[in-house]
């Protein structure tokens, strides 16, 4: 029996920071072996934190990424038929009985296994992640309750295969249909915001190893303004995560004007946020250092000296 | 304060209060899982209590975000922050828990009907219906956790205006049939079994197969699937409008009554959600309901209740497959600059959307005024409706992008 405190410090071992509520959550969906709902926008990291329950469970984390069209043929089982005719034709003059033909066809050799009977048939309870379940349409939401509620599948062939043991389900959903109700009533359910300023500070300190404290202080705080502005996409974590690493990679301590200008593409993912930005500009102010003392004066303002010396492009 | 002793009891109680006044939809599974849940988590913390049943009773966003309020309300309906364990003794007999000042009018009297009422008019009963959520003072982010319980009554009761809905007759179900069926939106990427095709569907032609001994005598075809359209109406319920919204709410009903994936909401300076009225309506029951002044009879502020609409509703119902009607004459007093963003929004988002002006019948009509002006550039159809013809001349010219 795994404890919400024991959960929050396996996935803080592994550089993931949950909250209260989000850990209890997974406490009860591991005890009453229900699926549980993800929901939040995007880049809160719905999906990395299923990958890293099955590490924290060491279980094996089976996928299964739902898109527009996804049917359950492709999501349960699929027979490997341009196999299963040419043994049929190899097999016409062997002279073993039509039962026997049959047997063979039909057996798990070829048996081509999607992500939902994969889970059924798992020695140890795995993680399944059911992605983006709302890219699926309603039709697939209806027998993913089936699956859901039974855990076994019938397969006309081979007979009904029961979970030997029920996988931890996990589905995220971006919000962009409506799920149905009883899809909801199956499983538990989670909001996961934007974090707030401290935990957006922790969740740096913590994925990011080398970064000070006062970037990340920034980094939060500016993340915090602009998510509060009209964009058309707001960033998420994954969106500051990358800035920071961005701004490791090109040895900026101090975020000053100018390389907020030139790192907003790990920020704004959309072109008329940039706009947004610049009329907001007043209210990213507060948090932006002054920019570095050693600054080109007449040119491309280069904060480096290529170890030679002072160095100007040649016009 | 509570019913009962022990913690099971309240429980119940507490899912049955979430169920009555807040529209939470809580069935025996639920209550059974949050009572299997009290045995692994720890009862004296009260947070962990609260994170658990938020987990298991709540079902969506706005169901989560008003858990908290309802989770307070209940256990500790006194000052804040006292615990359960100071709280005074249970008093007996089973009274209703419930938020301060809950007053009448939540459902008719049973076995006492009002003299005055007309027996064709269709009572609405208390909580058939998701609560009218109040506007939120716009903060972008969560939702505001406030919620405003709508009263239904044959009166009218203060800030409240009566509409009526009631079922349509054929010419304008035929009429909503023919628009439907002009919305071509094509193609979607879901192949599904079809008498001709153009994929061969390997796994059905070798199903067949075996009835003819393994040899494959009829091939089996795939083709895509169409894409259904989906529809938004939003009508517009200000004074300035008042001879036209009967029509508008005809063709809500009449649209409603042959397809399942319409959403239809009203507006004047805020959102209300008709839709299962309007279905309801549609099923062939006569009903006056009311609705909060905020939405019809009020002022017109249509900018600011399409944000509005965007903000809570439009992931969920605005996408490439979805035709946005709105039912409006234009007059605006809010600032023509959110509503230019706002239909700019949702222009570039829907597959299509449809202006009904009611002004476009009068002579001389010019589409000038400020909200007019700022939303001309993104409406792809403009057009007034006022009976089944007009719908049926809407079908003919609406146009969509695919």
């Amino acid at each position: 029996m795994i404890s919400a405190a024991d959960i929050r410090t396996r996935f803080r071992e592994r550089g993931f920071v949950v909250d209260d509520a989000y850990a209890t959550g997974l406490e009860i969906m591991l005890a009453l072996q229900k699926p549980l709902l993800l929901e939040g926008p995007a880049g809160v990291g719905k999906t990395e934190s299923a990958k890293v329950l099955a590490e924290a469970l060491q279980a094996r984390l089976i996928r299964l990424q739902c898109y527009e069209g996804l049917d359950s043929m492709s999501a349960l089982y699929e027979w490997n038929y341009p196999r299963q005719m040419l043994h049929a034709r190899l097999s016409e003059s062997s002279g073993s009985s039509l039962e026997q033909r049959e047997a063979e066809i039909f057996s798990d050799a070829y048996l081509l296994k999607r992500p939902l009977l994969e889970a059924l048939t798992q020695d140890q309870a795995p993680v399944l992640l059911i992605d983006e379940v709302d890219r699926a349409d309603e039709a697939f939401e209806a027998y993913l309750l089936e699956v859901l509620a039974e855990w076994q599948v019938t397969i006309p062939e081979l007979g009904t295969i029961r979970a030997r043991h029920r996988p931890h389900v996990v589905l995220t959903s971006n919000r962009t249909r409506e799920l149905s109700d009883a899809l909801r009533r199956r499983c538990l359910y989670l909001w996961l915001p934007y974090p707030s300023l401290a935990q957006e500070i922790e969740i740096l300190r913590a994925r990011v190893p080398g970064v000070s404290e006062q970037l990340a202080d920034r980094i939060a705080h500016l993340m915090q303004v602009l998510r509060g502005l009209p964009l058309q996409k707001a960033p998420g974590v994954a969106e500051s995560l990358d800035w920071a690493m961005a701004l490791m990679s090109l040895h900026r301590e101090h975020l000053d004007a100018r390389t907020l200008e030139q790192t907003l593409g790990c920020i704004l993912k959309v072109h008329e946020d940039r706009a947004v930005v610049d009329e907001h500009r007043a209210a990213l102010e507060p948090y932006l250092s002054d920019a570095p003392a050693a600054l080109e004066a007449g040119g491309y303002g280069l904060a480096t000296d290529f170890g030679i010396g002072t160095a100007t492009p040649r016009p | 304060m509570y019913p009962f002793g022990d913690l099971p009891g309240n429980l119940t109680a507490f899912c049955a209060a979430l169920r009555r006044e807040h529209g939470f939809g809580i069935g025996p599974g639920e209550i059974a899982d949050a009572t299997r849940v009290l045995r692994v988590i720890d009862l004296a913390d009260q947070q962990h209590v609260r994170h658990a049943w938020r987990a298991i009773l709540s079902n969506s966003r706005d169901t989560a975000a008003r858990f908290d309020a309802a989770f307070d309300a209940f256990f500790f309906p006194g000052p804040a922050g006292t615990p359960q364990a100071q709280q005074p003794p249970l008093s007996g007999g089973k009274e209703q828990p419930g938020t301060a000042g809950d007053t009448s009018g939540r459902r008719p009297p049973d076995g006492d009907p009002s003299a005055d009422v007309d027996p064709e008019i269709e009572l609405e009963g208390a909580r058939s219906a998701p609560a009218v959520l109040a506007e939120d003072s716009g903060t972008d982010g969560e939702p505001a956790g406030r919620w405003a319980r709508s009263n239904y009554s044959p009166l009218a009761v203060e800030g409240q205006e009566p509409i009526l809905l009631r079922p349509v007759p054929t010419p304008w179900r035929n009429a909503a049939r023919l628009l439907l069926r002009r919305l071509q939106l094509g193609l979607s990427r879901r192949w599904e079994p079809a008498r001709r095709g153009r994929r061969f569907d390997l796994r059905r032609t070798w199903r067949a197969s075996l009835q003819t001994g393994g040899e494959a005598v009829t091939a089996r075809w795939l083709r895509r699937a169409h894409r259904s359209p989906n529809l938004v109406l939003l009508i517009d319920g200000s004074r300035s409008m008042s001879a036209a919204q009967q029509a508008g709410l005809d063709l809500a009903t009449a649209v409603a009554t042959v397809t399942r994936r319409v959403e239809v909401f009203a507006f004047s300076t805020s959102l209300t959600v008709l839709t299962h009225h309007v279905r309801r309506a549609g099923t062939g029951r006569r009903m006056r309901i009311a609705i909060s002044r905020e939405s019809w009879g009020g002022g017109t502020s249509i900018g600011a209740s399409l944000r509005s609409f965007l903000r809570r509703h439009g992931e969920r119902h605005v996408g490439p497959e979805t035709l946005i009607v709105i039912v409006s004459d234009g007059l605006d007093v809010g600032e023509p600059q959110i509503l230019r963003d706002a239909m700019r929004e949702l222009y570039r988002r829907a597959a299509g959307v449809v202006w009904i002006n009611p002004l476009l019948d009068t002579p001389g009509y010019e589409p000038t005024s400020r909200g007019m002006a700022a939303a001309r550039p993104f409406i792809t159809t403009f057009i007034s409706v006022h009976d089944s013809a007009g719908l049926a001349r809407l079908a003919r010219l609406v146009r969509v992008r695919r």
